[in-house]
């Protein structure tokens, strides 16, 4: 590993640090089969939208080992860009550097961007910015725990879209988001396609499927597939989602009605 | 368009939003002056009694991915903590001692206040402030870090992240920090003289050995005579004086740093050590790490 540069900002460590070895590590990982959840299942989910006070929106979403936060500012005159006619989505992800299995110096990697990226088409379609010429929305999230990319990604845009709504801005239909995983090999001897690998899963998985949807008006915004998979698994991997993703809109649905029935009485 | 209906409604007749509306506007043009109002009443814009403090609360542990995390609130401020353990060679000059790197980020999603970018100075002065806090009360003594003299070290990366940004994050960022060292266990860790490796069991660990548990006290000073504890995101920019107190569980002072002096009545600094005192002791009797 490189060493991290210098930077005088921070207070710094060592130049060169390893994460720990461990003599358990040596032999090979065997993933156990699901004993929490059906294969077709996804994990519990927490979310509560509007626990960052300053924000215009904001939204916590916990799904076991994932845990993140999004935060909505503006929308706001865009600076330093040029004339458009529809407002722009700016989605910045950063992950907290105690958020994975090896410490994540705090600097921006491909891995943040990527994430960034999927969220941002995943939500682009269903926001209606060309009511808003001029101006650029702000997408904060903080990975404060993962449980990999997949999970991250769907949690992301999940949140991400409750705290659109909660920001009062004008969307076409809420977002949810929902990933599948094909053929484990270690972990199951018929071809099952699964829901919401965890991050062992997804490592062993041949190919992975995120499923981006506004199930209110029965559209796809986004897919997302990665790996090896047979067109007809794409196919089917698709269509549980779009199913798990309808479930996901009736828990959305409900925590921003709480939220808003809440408020009144306080 | 909105002050003409209100002005039509006339004054005796406005609804509560309207008001609501009002106040907000008012505070956003005059934020002085609408602080003043409220502490010629003896209470704050939150609704504390002057010299009253928000409720804290930690929650331990709740991260699997860190070594050792924390979340604290203090009111709406809301601060995430969590500790990584790496191995590290020990500098030349100290070759018994391990490192302890505390850093606090205040992203972008935290506050308008922040852009998405490298810390801000606010952020380099609170973490300044932090690693002092955490070397001059000798939390972790260093030696304890060592694996083997001149080869080997933990590292304990504390990394904290406020998450929600209502004022006073340093008293609640010392908080999490502590908290999240006292949570860490440390697996074994044996130095192989043959390969030169460092090899870690997951059957043995154990805790920390921390030797002190620093909590700081901030209080501001408005207007050269009125002692805010706890200041809030609004509060902050208007005070004139900034004071924080960091007591030792002892209740002895390990460091009082104060910014900004002008205006301050002769005996402020003295009350504010009382007061930290006094809130010390409170906090103590309710065990605040779990």
């Amino acid at each position: 590993m490189a060493a991290p540069a210098f930077d005088r900002r921070r207070v710094n460590g060592p130049e060169e640090s390893f994460p720990p070895v461990f003599e358990e590590d040596r032999e090979v990982k065997k993933i156990s089969k699901r004993t929490d959840r059906e294969n077709g299942d996804f994990r519990p989910v927490f979310l509560q939208p509007g626990l960052i006070t300053q924000a215009n929106g904001s939204a916590y979403i916990e799904t076991s080992k994932t845990k993140i936060s999004c935060a909505i500012y503006g929308p706001h005159q865009s600076k330093n860009a040029a004339y458009s006619e529809n407002g722009r989505l700016n989605v910045e992800v950063k992950y907290a550097p105690y958020s994975c299995h090896r410490r994540k110096a705090p600097i921006r990697d491909a891995e943040d961007r990527t994430i960034g990226v999927a969220i941002h088409q995943a939500l682009l379609s269903s926001v209606r910015l060309e009511l808003l010429p001029k101006s650029t929305i702000d997408i904060f999230i903080i990975i404060i725990e993962s449980d990999g990319l997949e999970a991250s990604i769907a949690a992301g845009s999940i949140a991400a879209s409750t705290a659109l709504a909660d920001a009062g801005i004008e969307l076409f239909g809420l977002v949810t988001s929902c990933s599948a995983f094909n053929e484990a090999q270690a972990l199951m001897d018929d071809n099952d396609l699964w829901i919401d690998p965890t991050l062992e899963e997804a490592q062993a998985a041949k190919g992975t499927l995120i499923l981006s949807t506004m199930p209110a008006l029965e559209t796809v915004t986004s897919v997302w597939q990665n790996g090896r998979m047979q067109p007809a698994d794409v196919l089917k991997c698709m269509e549980l989602c779009q199913q798990r993703c309808v479930q996901m809109h009736a828990i959305v649905a409900r925590s921003l009605v709480d939220n808003n029935q809440v408020e009144p009485s306080e | 368009m909105a002050s003409a209906s209100t002005s039509n409604s006339g004054s005796n007749e406005q609804t509560p939003e309207a008001i609501a509306l009002k106040a907000a506007v008012f505070q956003r043009l005059h934020p002085r002056v609408y602080l003043e109002r409220f502490v010629a009443e003896g209470i704050r814009p939150d609704g504390r009694q002057i010299s009253a403090w928000r409720d804290v609360s930690v929650n331990v542990g709740s991260i699997s991915t860190a070594d050792g995390s924390a979340l604290v609130r203090i009111g709406d401020t809301t601060v995430v903590c969590g500790v990584k353990a790496e191995l590290a060679e020990p500098e030349l000059d100290a070759p018994t001692r391990g490192f302890l790197v505390p850093n606090l980020d205040l992203p972008a999603i935290c506050s308008p206040k922040f852009k998405p970018g490298p810390p801000t100075e606010e952020a380099q002065v609170f973490s300044d402030r932090l690693h002092e806090a955490l070397t001059s009360t000798g939390t972790i003594s260093l030696e304890d870090l060592c694996i083997q003299p001149g080869k080997a070290a933990w590292v304990l990366f504390v990394d904290a992240t406020c998450i929600n940004y209502d004022g006073n994050v340093f008293d609640a960022t010392l908080l999490a920090m502590i908290a999240a060292l006292k949570n860490v266990t440390l697996p074994k860790a044996t130095f192989d003289e043959d390969t030169g490796r460092t090899v870690c069991t997951r059957k043995e660990s154990a805790p920390l050995n921390l030797k002190c548990l620093p909590i700081s006290f901030t209080f501001g000073i408005f207007d050269g005579k009125h002692i805010f504890p706890d200041p809030t995101f609004f509060e902050e920019p208007l005070l004139d004086t900034a004071v924080s107190v960091v007591l030792k569980e002892d209740g002895t002072i390990s460091s009082v740093s104060q910014v900004g002096a002008d205006a301050v009545e002769q005996d402020a600094l003295s009350r504010c050590i009382v007061e930290a005192k006094a809130r010390h002791q409170l906090l103590l009797s309710k065990t605040i790490y779990p």
